[in-house]
């Protein structure tokens, strides 16, 4: 199986990114999709040492909130299961923030500055010291890089006629991308997501496109999407030329 | 193991004969303080 | 209690633009829908999180 595959970006953003597969199977599409759930390694906070919390949070409940604030992963320069040490020391009355949170390392640090942790009132403090691990998200939710990635069949419209004259015409929602006659490639946005709105008076039949997949990308912010896409990818790479390698012998 | 009398807030020494009772004001109800040691919490 | 960091359905990080939905749509006199839309919190899962949420620190802070 050597297929070409021919990728058509839509739309690319730093955190979010829309493109076209063609020359794909389901299940290598789905592939790529679990790849970049779960296999692109991203860091996440693991263990927090609290010195001082006399917030009214619990300390687990607060750790849980670390957990989730996404951290800048520059992916060259670290092995999975490596960490970071991160600090924070925040004294109320003042709301702690993710921005707030000091790294040894200044290639990783919170992705997002203006995350609330806790707020804090008068006498009340946070102190703690925690290490960030490098982990791929089949470990915990909280490492996986992509969020909300997602794929469909592309679709083609094409017009089979005239709509009865007289007929109050439904709406007929789509949403994503579509596939012209002419072949052109439209984002169902452009026209408020509904084919009436395009095809006035127009009577539609909406196909799937054989083989070729819609990809809606978004990053948690750890890393672009290019690079979540390309991790992915090299994951995928690197897993069958294993397979291969264990089959041959 | 130390607690602290939530009405005189004093901070009172529990022994096993003594009861639950603040020495001071004779109140029933104690709060446990927080150990001043650190706390290392796993994230799950 | 405090805002969710991140949304429950699809993990998007919502907790970023709370402080900035709770001056404008909040305790300001914007249109949420308009406020969401412009912070770029655009699923319907993510905009419950703001919509639906309410600060709780005030509540039980007196009691230590």
């Amino acid at each position: 199986m050597t297929n070409e595959f021919d990728v058509e970006i839509i739309e690319r953003d730093d955190r979010s990114a829309l493109f076209v597969v063609r020359g794909l199977t389901p299940a290598f599409a789905n592939g790529i999709r679990r790849a970049m759930v779960a296999d692109v390694p991203t860091f996440s906070i693991d263990t927090v040492r609290f010195v001082e919390n006399s917030s009214v949070m619990f300390d687990e409940m607060i750790g849980l909130r670390l957990g989730l604030v996404p951290l800048t992963t520059p992916l060259d320069d670290f092995e999975v299961g490596e960490t970071v040490t991160l600090a924070l020391d925040v004294e109320g009355p003042a709301t702690a923030y993710s921005g707030d949170i000091e790294t040894s390392v200044p290639e990783v640090v919170p992705a997002d500055e203006n995350i609330p942790i806790i707020e804090l009132k008068e006498n009340q403090r946070l102190e703690f010291e925690a290490d960030a691990v490098l982990e791929s998200g089949k470990v915990h939710a909280k490492q996986q890089g992509g969020v909300a990635v997602g794929y469909r069949h592309l679709q083609r419209i094409e017009v089979v006629g005239d709509a009865p004259e007289f007929d109050e015409q439904e709406p007929n929602i789509l949403r994503g991308v579509i596939e012209t006659e002419d072949g052109e490639l439209v984002v169902t946005d452009e026209f408020d997501n509904d084919l009436t709105q395009r095809y006035p008076g127009k009577e539609v039949e909406v196909v799937d496109v054989p083989d070729t997949f819609v990809f809606d990308v978004e990053t948690d912010g750890s890393f672009t999407v290019d690079e979540l896409v390309l991790r992915a990818i090299e994951s995928i790479d690197a897993r069958a030329a294993e397979l291969e390698e264990k089959v041959s012998v | 193991m130390s607690y602290k009398c939530s009405r005189c807030k004093r901070d009172v020494e529990l022994d096993e004969y003594g009861g639950v009772r603040c020495p001071y004001c004779g109140h029933r109800v104690l709060l446990k303080e927080r150990a001043r040691t650190v706390k290392e919490v796993d994230v799950e | 209690m405090m805002i969710p960091v991140r949304c429950f359905t699809c993990g998007t990080v919502v907790g970023e633009h709370w402080e900035e939905f709770k001056a404008r749509a909040k305790e300001g006199d914007e249109d949420p829908a308009e406020v969401l839309d412009e912070l770029g919190v655009n699923r319907h899962c993510c905009r419950r999180m703001m919509v639906s949420h309410t600060d709780l620190v005030d509540v039980v802070s007196p009691y230590q």
